[in-house]
């Protein structure tokens, strides 16, 4: 089986953003795989180890992506793309799917192409979504878990009210969540491995593409609100006697 | 004095003999230099001095088990002084010279030592037998549950049983020998009491049978080397080569920590780590040899101590028996210790330490890990947080390093870009910079250096872990990765001195980086704090509290680096009153931290590290634990919040910055 695994570069989860000047700053925080993107390949590979098959790590992205890409490689993806091109500025999710589904038939297309749920920094959650539409693509968004069999996949959700299961023909479009199982830890093989790779970059040339014209902008962009915290220790002889004086301040202060 | 006959029947006999012990020689170096690394014969000679305290006055076996170790030295040293009686002897059979009656007070002196020494070893003998083989310490084996080779269960008894036998036949025969000798010449020899007085009760006794007594007590005793002599490659008291050979060959180390050097850089390298046994240094092979299987790293080991798989010693026996049971370095390191047993370290040293014949069972263990952490990617889960702070935000607690200065708010503490050339580089550690407690060290730290005028600086957001959890936790690329930034940063800085709030910091860049090309003079905070008091620069406030303190060691500052008067000292001076825990100094019981534990669970076993330690800490009667090491710190205030909190816990930085003017 062909898979895709698509994932983004965005800070570390601790670096502390802010809005400067209508721009996003993450100060010298190091760029690291989107977290919900290691869940991604994490299912290609589970997929790959049940059926066979390679698993390649697609982003669309600035040159210093290539390190997202290589901790996809170091999980133990086969490949890795990198599409990036200096008109690729004012990307939106639109724009995104768009550049994604021209990289992906270059690639030769695919059984199955694998998102994360949504990214660290945007967050839209909508990239997968119009990556299926594009490429005209059945799309199972939020899948807990996949099985493959024959030319169809069965995805599992789980949902507040309970369980569902659902199907489509291959090839797919997935995104996944969490209960897909703990992305597993680069191996130091693995880094050894990835950092020797040479990762292809593609122009948009490169996969017929041109840059899609934004349909959204983003008019604002605000640090949020500074929040007052202030800490105080209950204390107490007991256990006992500092749960209740918790209880009592907890509703006095309307907290339940 | 032998016939003819016994003439070449004794040297067919050597001949044979020297070829089964050659054969089981050859045997043995083969499998040593099946080891990596090259020896450097050269050390020899620089270490002189040190195999005259350690070889010929058994320093190492007295620093443990003091009534045991004099009983060795009884048999030890009466052996060294064999060496000279029995070429004598072996002289006298075949020429009828007696070379120590012969070589005036010399000789004189000599036949009185050998007089005494044949006593001694017999004595020696009789008793070290008496403790194995009827008292029966618990100490001097394992439990079931070690990994432990099945002969060696056995094997171990019967080695020392048979090796008892020999040193008494040997001893018992020659002074037999004498003895009918001394009857035979009609007279006593005042050199030789003890001989002479047995010699007595064969007053009498007619001469063709002490001429035969004579002959037979040099087959048996001379005999018994012959006979015994292939057997030796295959005893454990093929220590009397071995352990002499680990003092002189052993690679140089700047502390008994210090991990061997891997260029990550080198794209050839193939095996990172040992995953088998020829994967481990020539050293560490010999080891097997060295090792006297007495157990002692085992009774000192803390994971040992608290129920854990591990025993260092049965990492040693283990490689050993399985040489003995024909086996080949080919053999895969988990064979012969459990993965379990491997992950309970906590590099605490002690067994480096303790063990009399200078093996390594530590450095083993850590190679270990470097084979299953990085060919294998098999550690234990836990670690993997630690791991990935370290990659991405190069501090194991993954705290942003921008928040690196969040400690110091609303206090002076100037970085490096605000004092370009201090006097003092403060290297703080992650801990202290970002662990919620140990931040109040590092606050107590700052304030007595700005109380006392220091011209200090810190690397503020360019300081990084040094690496030394990664490192233990086998993981060298990691480790290898933050080295490098380190030194290039340390180097670009060039400080005069660097002081640490952390022994591991001070260990990691003081002992470890050389090699990566940084060399720096690196001290412990409680040693600038004494300089500070010896200067005049603080001064203390004798009258507070009385609080009854005891210290303690931290294993990468006492026992690791010998750093272990400067702490107390800086409590003196503050006008504390401290009182020692049984195990102190280089014998301080490890707080359990330590070699990556500080990051995962403990295994399984039948207590805590940390609770074991702070109950001795508590029997001592003080009311506070002192620390010099953050980790220390959590695993004590941790062990204390669990009793009750019934000591307090605080660095000697705090106490001192408490007591301050
Ligand atoms: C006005 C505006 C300007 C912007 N300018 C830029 C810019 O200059 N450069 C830039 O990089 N971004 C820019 N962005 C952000 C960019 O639009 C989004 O990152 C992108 O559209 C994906 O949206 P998202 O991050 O919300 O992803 P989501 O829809 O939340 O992502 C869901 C999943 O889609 C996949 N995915 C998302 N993005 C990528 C990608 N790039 N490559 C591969 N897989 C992906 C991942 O699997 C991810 O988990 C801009 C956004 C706006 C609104
Ligand atoms: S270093 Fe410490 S914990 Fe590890 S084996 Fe030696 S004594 Fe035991
Ligand atoms: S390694 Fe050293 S301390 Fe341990 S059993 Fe062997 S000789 Fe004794």
């Amino acid at each position: 089986m062909k898979i895709i695994a698509c994932i983004k570069q965005v800070p570390d989860s601790e670096a502390k953003v802010k809005a400067e000047g209508g721009q996003v700053s993450w100060g010298d925080a190091p760029l690291v795989i989107n977290p919900f993107d290691e869940y991604a390949v994490e299912g290609a590979l589970q997929q790959k180890e049940i059926s066979g098959g390679t698993v390649t790590a697609l982003c669309v992205g600035p040159e210093s992506a290539k390190e997202a890409l290589k901790h996809a490689l170091a999980m133990g993806a086969d490949e890795a793309v990198l599409v990036s091109d200096a008109t690729l500025n004012d990307l939106d999710t639109v724009g995104a799917a768009k550049v994604l589904a021209a990289a992906i038939q270059k690639i030769g297309g695919a059984d199955m192409v694998v998102f994360g749920r949504q990214t660290l920094d945007n967050g839209a959650g909508l990239t997968p979504a119009q990556t299926a539409r594009v490429l005209g693509w059945p799309m199972l968004g939020l899948a807990g878990q996949i099985k493959v069999d024959g030319g169809s996949v069965q995805v599992e959700r789980v949902l507040e009210e309970g369980r569902q299961s659902m199907k489509a023909n291959l090839p797919a479009v997935l995104s996944v969540v969490q209960s897909i199982g703990e992305p597993r830890y680069p191996s130091f093989m693995g880094i050894r491995k990835a950092s020797k790779a040479t990762i292809p970059v593609w122009s948009l040339s490169d996969i017929g593409a041109s840059a899609p014209a934004p349909i959204v902008t983003r008019t604002e962009l605000m640090n949020p609100p500074a929040q007052e915290t202030a800490t105080e220790m209950i204390t107490g002889e007991t256990p006992a006697e500092i749960a209740e004086k918790l209880a009592d301040k907890i509703i006095a202060e309307k907290v339940l | 004095m032998l016939t003819l006959v016994e003439k070449i029947l004794f040297v067919i006999a050597t001949l044979v003999s020297l070829y089964f012990t050659y054969r089981g020689v050859m045997k043995i170096v083969g499998h040593i230099s099946s080891g990596q690394g090259k020896v450097d014969w050269s050390l020899i000679w620089k270490r002189i001095g040190d195999l005259i305290v350690k070889v010929g006055l058994f320093q190492p076996v007295f620093r443990f088990r003091l009534g045991p170790s004099i009983l060795h030295g009884l048999i030890g040293w009466g052996f060294l002084s064999f060496l000279l009686i029995n070429l004598a002897d072996l002289i006298y059979a075949y020429t009828g010279f007696k070379l120590l009656n012969n070589t005036g007070l010399f000789g004189d002196v000599y036949r009185l030592i050998a007089d005494v020494a044949n006593v001694a070893i017999v004595g020696g003998i009789l008793a070290m037998v008496f403790r194995r083989f009827i008292l029966r310490p618990a100490t001097l084996s394992t439990r079931d549950t070690t990994l432990l080779n099945p002969k060696a269960r056995t094997g171990i008894m019967r080695d020392s049983a048979i090796v008892a036998t020999f040193i008494f036949i040997h001893n018992t025969m020659r002074f037999l020998g004498e003895s009918f000798g001394l009857a035979l010449a009609g007279h006593a020899d005042s050199w030789q009491p003890s001989i002479s007085a047995v010699s007595q009760l064969w007053a009498g006794v007619d001469a063709n049978v002490l001429v035969a007594g004579e002959h037979i007590a040099f087959w048996l005793s001379i005999g018994a080397v012959v006979a015994f002599l292939p057997y030796f490659p295959y005893s454990k008291h093929i220590h009397l080569f071995f352990a002499p050979l680990n003092f002189a060959l052993k690679p140089e180390r700047k502390s008994i920590g210090e991990l061997s050097y891997i260029n990550l850089d080198d794209q050839s390298i193939e095996q990172f780590g040992a995953a088998k046994m020829k994967d481990l240094g020539w050293e560490q092979i010999m080891d097997s040899y060295a090792c006297i299987m007495c157990f002692r790293c085992q009774e000192v080991c803390p994971a040992y101590n608290t129920g854990k798989l591990l025993s260092p010693a049965a990492l040693e026996i283990n490689k050993r028996y399985h040489f003995n049971n024909g086996g080949t370095s080919d053999v895969p390191m988990l064979d012969l210790i459990s993965e379990e047993a491997v992950w309970a370290c906590t590099s605490c040293g002690a067994c480096v330490d303790i063990c009399p014949v200078g093996n390594e069972p530590m450095r083993d263990i850590l190679d270990i890990r470097r084979n299953l952490s990085m060919m294998e990617s098999a550690f234990p889960k836990q670690l993997e947080t630690a791991f990935k702070g370290m990659e991405r935000n190069q501090n194991p607690w993954n705290v942003s390093q921008g928040d690196r200065m969040k400690w110091a708010e609303g206090m002076s503490v100037p970085t490096i870009e605000q004092n370009a050339e201090p006097e003092i580089l403060w290297w703080v550690g992650c801990a202290p910079a970002t662990d919620a407690r140990a931040q109040k060290t590092a606050q107590a730290f700052a304030k007595i250096l700005n109380t006392a005028g220091v011209n200090y600086a810190v690397l503020g957001k360019n300081e990084s872990c040094t690496g030394d959890s990664a490192r233990r936790a086998g993981r060298e690329d990691i480790f290898f990765g933050l080295a490098t930034q380190n030194v290039e940063i340390l180097n670009e800085v060039a400080p005069k001195r660097i002081v640490t709030t952390c022994p591991h910091c001070l260990h990691t860049i003081k002992n470890e980086y050389p090699a990566f090309g940084g060399n720096y003079q690196v001290i412990h905070h409680t040693q600038l704090i004494n300089e500070l008091v010896g200067a005049g620069k603080i001064s203390m406030n004798l009258e507070g509290d009385n609080m009854k303190v005891t210290f303690h060691d931290p294993c990468y500052l006492g026992r690791h680096n010998k750093i272990m008067d400067a702490p107390r000292d800086g409590l003196k001076s503050a006008g504390i009153e401290t009182v020692e825990m049984p195990r102190n100094g280089a014998k301080s019981f490890c707080c359990g931290a330590g070699g990556a534990q500080m990051w995962k669970e403990e295994e399984e076993g039948t207590t805590r590290v940390n609770s074991t330690r702070f109950a001795e800490a508590k029997s001592t009667g003080a009311d506070t634990v002192a620390v010099g090491c953050p980790f220390c710190l959590t695993m004590m205030t941790d062990a204390s919040k669990a009793d009750g909190d019934s000591m307090q816990v605080k660095d000697v930085a705090e106490i001192v910055a408490e007591r301050m003017k």
